[in-house]
């Protein structure tokens, strides 16, 4: 069975008053976006919505929807309305790190939430399936799903480990049509398309686009690709890069080094808007899902939206969402994604990509191989390493900065009970004075080690010229 | 869609607004509808953007034109229920040299004002308009309107070269909307400096209402000036549009110089004179267009202390009154203006902004010949039907019915 939006509450009228809990525009979230749209078509059936964001934005209402105060705040506003959908997410509704006594905290308090308001939809995006074999925990988790009048989730796999693994009766899971609410950014064909975004007209595009982080896997499509810039393809990897986070710049860092070297491979970091993603989306040939876990994805949406076939990955729900799309192709590993691509543009059997590792010179070779693509994994600044090599190699400068690692405040959180609230009590009252001082702490951290490195290299001996050389 | 129904989303709207880029909003809504557009404005129910009180009532209403169409606004409530904190932690950062992170930038631009019903309104409507067009492009209005439906997008962003034009967070809007309208050249070189102007960008310019008539003697009466050679500055007294340096160079080039000159202003924001010269400068407050004309008509110079200009609107309407035009040269639209009118004078610093002044006070007939190809300039390139026709083209080009 499939949900839909505009379906009604028994014992309701046509025409509900309906409270969406999301976060919300103009804020960048993919939940966001995706409740807008929802918004929108509830609105246009004829329901009264109003949304309720967790930051200020363009909701009705906003508040911190964390632990006990959240759960009491969309009880005292759901109570006016008919139904409330409350996107749930983990990082809306618990505090985090969570420990196990906030998490019953918050678990017993949202149930209680959803036992006392009329309905409650959860649209879940993202549940740790872990906490429905956590004996301590498991149990309130439980109680809280339970107490929601209708789940609503991405895949049928969604459907059978909330039903196994937490208890909900199969009747209040339904799965829903995640592109349902999709409507089209670009009115662009696909020349158009690729004379805006300086693509040729007549190569094999295959495009990675979202956010660069390691989990979406960008890098295996790269590495899938290798020889393919030889067939008349290209790989386009377009999107942003969280800045804040330094796995997500070393992820690009890496990105940028295999694309350095593998012709064919163009990486377009930066924001992305709604209609360019969609423009990218137009001008491709193939859509490539890498990703090494993922829910479900709003990309695979947005080829579908527009007729452009799939590669990916059959991680999360990603497999029931893709093997429902005409000519996409489901793949298993890094063997079955390079076959997949090098397919896709006749090529069929080509050799698995996988960098070869120096044959000769022994552990130094290879531990020299590890350093070089630890480097580039880095962005090429120096690694931490504090010791001089076998062969003689002296640590960089920067290296004892670098080990120090970024500072932040610790996490407000105890075993103790009541602990918890003191910390979070002292946090709040000092962090606007502390966050800007571990920020500049951070920042000088980084700035020394990148200057040592630039001052390292501006000192060495520049290579002699050749003989040859004019 | 209504073959010909669009929608403009300024911050501000109404007769009474203090702002180049609102009055120029008001201007195409007049335009297109006596041109036989249904023209929907959807904006707030403030004029004051330094408080955004809710000054007009909210609701619909009829904004007629002179030709006797019929504009059809309707405004929106402000919400106001955040501290500002963060806001004002990301202007100190800015306003250091640094570049806040997205997230930063994201809390800065939702920790003021916003219109949560205003938006709902245009996420009901949107598809009920060939274009949306928002402007400018700082203002939560924009940001917010312009991510619902980008697809008939039509942002007029007014840019500024400032650290904002620079922030990430607007990367959507300057990418991705459907549509672009610049007004100047120098403004589409900064656009390439800052983002990616989308396929669909053309530069219409805007078009300045010629007056039929001047009356500078009316004004001179009415100050008591007799035959005082003035200077004037009209808009927002406000920092970033340079007032306060303006101000400044005034006073010291009075008592420097002593010179016998004054300084007329209209507008709106603190006037805050230095005692010792607070007799020579006149602030005339809000006034109507046609006194606005008169007494740029009667000064022997209009200031233009603004680097921060996309266009600039008032040299426009000086220029028109055979007036000289004495900028800022900071501002590369100015300053292009300028070298290509062939009329007006610009400053670097405030010992050059003393000297024009001491050449506007001493050679008042000069400074009226350097003036004079200025109209010519203005009429030749900024008039509404010209402009109106640039739009018109855009929005069958672009969004045909």
């Amino acid at each position: 069975m499939s949900a839909s939006e505009d379906h009604e509450v028994p014992g309701t009228s046509s025409s509900e008053r309906i409270l969406v809990v999301t976060p919300y525009a103009p804020w960048r979230d993919g939940i966001g976006a995706y409740a807008l749209q929802q918004v929108r078509r509830l609105r246009r059936a004829g329901h009264h919505v109003e949304v309720l964001s967790t930051k200020p934005s363009a909701a009705h209402h906003h508040g911190d929807l964390r632990g006990r105060a959240g759960a009491r705040l969309l009880t005292r506003l759901g109570r006016r309305f008919d139904r409330v959908i409350l996107h749930f997410h983990p990082d809306v509704v618990y505090r985090l790190p969570p420990t196990g006594g906030s998490r019953i905290d918050t678990a017993l308090a949202y149930g209680a939430a959803f036992r006392a308001l009329p309905h409650v939809e959860l649209r879940l995006h993202e549940i740790d399936h872990s906490w429905a074999h956590e004996p301590r925990t498991a149990w309130a988790t439980k109680w809280m799903l339970a107490g929601a009048g209708l789940i609503t989730v991405h895949s049928d796999e969604q459907r059978d480990q909330l039903v196994d693994g937490f208890g909900v009766p199969a009747d209040r899971v339904e799965l829903f049509d995640h592109g349902v609410d999709f409507e089209p950014r670009t009115t662009a064909d696909r020349a158009q398309a690729r004379a805006s975004l300086g693509l040729p007209a007549d190569e094999h595009v295959f495009l990675c686009i979202g956010f660069v982080q390691p989990h979406k896997g960008f890098d295996r499509a790269a590495r899938a690709f290798t020889g393919l810039g030889a067939a008349g393809a290209r790989l386009d990897i377009v999107g942003s890069v969280r800045v804040t986070e330094q796995q997500a710049r070393d992820h690009a860092a890496e990105l940028r080094a295999i694309a350095a070297r593998e012709p064919g491979i163009h990486l377009h970091l930066g924001f992305v808007s709604d209609e360019m993603f969609d423009r990218w989306i137009v001008a491709s040939d193939t859509v490539v899902l890498p990703y090494r876990h993922i829910w479900s994805s709003s990309v695979a949406e947005r080829a579908a939206l527009f007729g452009r076939p799939v590669i990916a990955t059959d991680v999360g729900g990603l497999g029931h969402q893709v093997e429902q799309m005409a000519s996409s192709v489901l793949v298993a590993d890094n063997a079955g994604l390079a076959r997949a691509m090098a397919a896709a543009v006749g090529r069929a059997g080509a050799a698995v990509a996988v960098e070869p590792w120096p044959a000769g010179g022994g552990r130094a070779r290879v531990q020299e191989e590890i350093e070089a693509r630890a480097t580039a994994a880095r962005g090429g600044a120096a690694s931490g390493r504090t010791w001089s090599t076998a062969a003689g190699e002296r640590p960089a400068l920067s290296a004892p900065i670098r080990r120090i690692g970024a500072i932040s405040a610790p996490a407000p959180v105890s075993a103790r009970p009541g602990v918890s609230l003191v910390k979070r009590l002292i946090r709040r009252t000092i962090y606007w004075e502390i966050e800007p001082i571990s920020d500049q702490v951070n920042r000088l951290q980084r700035a020394t080690a990148d200057a040592l490195d630039q001052a390292e290299a501006a000192a060495a001996p520049t290579t002699p010229p050749s003989p040859e050389d004019p | 869609v209504p073959a010909r129904r669009i929608a403009l989303v300024p911050p501000r709207y109404g007769p009474e607004v203090v702002g180049g880029a609102e009055a120029v909003i008001r201007e195409v809504a007049h335009g297109l509808a006596d041109r036989g557009w249904s023209v929907d404005v959807l904006t707030t129910t403030a004029r004051d953007h330094f408080t955004w009180a809710d000054a007009e009532p909210a609701g619909p209403s009829v904004d007629r034109t002179a030709g006797g169409a019929e504009v059809h606004v309707t405004r929106f409530p402000v919400v106001k229920d955040t501290p500002g904190e963060e806001r004002a932690r990301v202007d100190a950062l800015v306003q250091a040299g640094d570049m806040p992170t997205l997230a930063e930038q994201e809390a800065w631009m939702n920790d003021g004002p916003r219109w949560p019903e205003l938006f709902h309104h245009v996420l009901d409507t949107a598809e009920d308009y060939r274009a949306i067009v928002v402007s400018p492009y700082m203002f939560w209005t924009t940001f917010a309107i312009g991510g619902i439906a980008p697809e008939r997008t039509l942002l007029r962003p007014c840019l500024h070269d400032e650290p904002h034009a620079r922030f990430e967070l607007y990367e959507p809007l300057l990418t991705g909307s459907a549509g672009v309208w610049l007004q100047t050249e120098p403004e589409l070189e900064l656009y390439r400096r800052v983002s990616t102007p989308p396929p669909q960008t053309r530069i219409v310019g805007e078009g300045v209402p010629v007056p039929d008539g001047y009356d500078p003697e009316r004004i001179r009466r009415e100050l008591g000036l007799g035959d005082t050679p003035f200077v004037v500055y009209g808009g927002r007294r406000e920092g970033a549009k340079g007032w306060e340096g303006l101000l400044h160079g005034f006073a010291e080039a009075v008592r420097k110089e002593d010179l016998d000159l004054h300084l007329v202003t209209y507008g709106v924001g603190p006037v805050d004179p230095p005692a010792d010269v607070a007799d020579r400068v006149h602030d005339l407050g809000f006034v109507d267009d046609r006194t606005r004309d008169d007494v740029i008509a009667a000064a022997t110079a209009y200031v233009q202390p603004s680097a921060l200009e996309s266009f600039s609107r008032t040299i426009m309407e000086a220029w028109l009154a055979g007036t000289l035009v004495v900028a800022n040269g900071a501002s590369d639209v100015v300053r292009w203006h300028i070298d290509r009118a062939g009329a007006g004078l610009t400053y670097a610093d405030p010992a050059e902004l003393e000297q024009a002044l001491r050449f506007v006070a001493e050679a008042p007939d000069q400074a009226a010949a350097l003036a004079a190809p200025g109209r010519r300039y203005v009429l030749d390139n900024y008039t509404w039907p010209v402009t109106l026709d640039r739009m018109e083209a855009t929005l069958d080009e672009w969004f045909p019915a």
